[in-house]
């Protein structure tokens, strides 16, 4: 123990806590990879089908250096971007309207729960012969799984909102644009941010779905291509890809929300 | 002035909640509103407050029909109803929103000061006590300055220090611009504490049942013996209020036996 932190241990144990917690947790996946690299290195086990972490690093920087990942990651990217915003859009008018008007719920709601309750995978065939086997289908079948949490979320957002605060705004005769803006957005936003990050996650799910289905670019058809020519490194480092650039999108929901939610009454971590 | 002629409600689901009340309210006057619980007084005043409409009777101020919220009638409920995603300042200038921003800040800053919480302005609602998110609220309902101020059981939900301190804060705030103040409670000492005149409510349908003035000088001082004798007869109004053989009596209707013994406990 140093100095410092003797002389004022909650400060030090709080600094400790910060760098240690995070680093307890790399402590089972780092050993595990390093066991397997001693493994294959000592000619153990061949490493064929189940790379070691050197080659799968030589792999993602093989592929960094020809461009092949940032080319396909950016198809993904782009096919997610596109599916997030038109399920997003959707979910959120229907969302909307469905929270605000009883009547719209009743008309549209069962509809909806009905379709729900279909596997969304299920729509590809129907979607391919649709629309094809390029990108469209593969747009829709995103923009659907996106609906569903964005929509559900954002109905029950509306329809949960404090009557009591509701009733301020009519006390403080807001006009029905005004209780949207100053008392409905802000009292749906928490639960929409969420819903949004749900359904991000489920766009990145059947973004693969999709690629998986056919596909002759993106993180997907890396995926396909590593599979199809024995390439187990490959398909790792599209995996790793996408855990990278999912876990970046959702984070910069989370970070452009921020400033709106620090009203929050939340019991926040140490 | 405020006139309430013989304003009635009863809900959908067919309970009659309040069975024409008349009553007129001078402007600077503070009026209590007591019963027992079911007598209807919230249902009064969210029908003044233009957030429930009447099923009869009218509501007038100023000789005008009041059918919604009114912007001369401000309401103080039970709790604060801070929007905790507006800091202090712009919660106490929530009912501001047309005017220009200047005159905003202004206000706001003014009003504050006056609640005693000038260095809270820039705090969340969470981080307030109950006592400083009610001072808040009473804060938000006077900024625009309004002619009725409406309070629904406001301090109810405070410990009885804080209780205190806010209605003599209260009353420190009506001095100023001596706005009508009408208050329901279930707090005698409340009442007494606060009100010109007691109105006494009866329930099933709710009506008033006695009217009590309470002439003592202000600052009323919580220990005399003129508080004490002015407590004593609102507590036996309230009593009979809520004796049943007196329906009968008026009315001959034959109500449930099991209420009597309630309502001794009504508090």
């Amino acid at each position: 123990m140093t100095i410092a932190a003797e002389a004022n241990p909650t400060r030090a144990r709080a600094l400790s806590n910060r760098w240690t917690r995070p680093a307890l947790g790399l402590i089972v996946p780092v050993a595990a990879a390093l066991a397997w690299e001693f493994i294959v290195r000592m000619g153990w086990a061949s490493g064929r089908l189940a790379p070691p972490p050197s080659v799968i690093f030589a792999t993602f920087v093989d592929l960094a250096r020809s461009g092949d990942l940032q080319r396909n990651t950016l198809v993904t990217l782009t096919r997610v971007a596109a599916g997030f915003g038109i399920g997003v859009a959707t979910a959120t008018v229907l969302g909307a309207a469905a929270g605000y008007s009883p009547l719209v719920r009743r008309l549209l709601d069962p509809s909806l729960q009905a379709l729900r309750a279909i596997p969304s995978i299920a729509w590809v065939p129907l979607f391919i012969l649709w629309l094809g086997i390029f990108e469209a289908s593969k747009v829709t079948l995103i923009a659907v799984g996106v609906f569903f949490p964005v929509y559900l979320g954002l109905m029950g957002a509306i329809q949960s909102v404090d009557r009591k605060l509701v009733e301020v705004g009519r006390a403080f005769r807001l006009s029905d644009i005004g209780m949207v803006r100053r008392i409905l957005l802000p009292a749906v936003l928490p639960a929409y941010v969420i819903a949004l990050r749900s359904g991000l996650g489920l766009g990145w799910m059947f973004v693969v779905a999709a690629e998986l289905m056919g596909a002759s670019e993106g993180l997907g058809y890396l995926l396909i291509d590593g599979q199809q020519l024995g390439k187990p490194a490959e398909i790792v480092t599209a995996i790793v890809a996408f855990a990278i650039v999912g876990k970046s999108t959702d984070w910069l929901i989370a970070l452009a929300a921020a400033p709106f939610l620090r009203w929050e009454d939340v019991v926040r971590q140490e | 002035m405020l006139v309430l002629d013989r304003v009635g409600k009863t809900y959908a689901n067919g309970v009659h909640a309040l069975g024409g009340v008349s009553l007129t309210v001078a402007l600077g006057e503070i009026v209590a509103v007591i019963g027992g619980s079911g007598c209807g007084k919230s249902t009064l005043l969210r029908a003044i407050g233009g957030l429930d409409a009447p099923s009869a009777g009218a509501i007038l101020l100023d000789g005008e029909r009041v059918t919604a919220p009114h912007e001369k009638i401000g309401i103080i409920f039970q709790e604060p109803r801070l929007l905790p995603w507006l800091k202090v300042a712009d919660n106490v200038g929530f009912g501001l929103g047309e005017r220009p921003k200047r005159e905003r800040a202004q206000r706001v800053a003014a009003a504050l000061e006056r609640v005693g919480l000038a260095d809270k302005a820039a705090m969340w609602p969470r981080e307030l006590s109950g006592g400083q998110a009610q001072r808040v609220a009473i804060a938000r309902a006077l900024v625009p300055r309004p002619e009725v101020l409406l309070l629904d059981e406001p301090f109810s939900a405070l410990d009885a220090f804080t209780r205190a301190d806010l209605q003599d804060h209260l009353l420190d705030l009506w001095a100023d611009a001596k706005p009508t103040l009408l208050l329901v409670t279930h707090d005698v000492e409340e009442a007494i504490v606060l009100a010109d005149r007691i109105m006494v409510m009866r329930p099933r349908p709710g009506r008033i049942f006695d009217e009590i003035a309470v002439e003592l000088p202000r600052p009323r001082d919580r220990q005399s013996a003129a508080f004490d004798f002015a407590k004593r007869r609102v507590l036996t109004a309230l009593d009979r209020s809520l004796d049943r053989s007196l329906d009968r009596a008026t009315t001959g209707a034959t109500d449930e036996p099991k209420a009597e013994a309630g309502a001794a406990l009504w508090w």
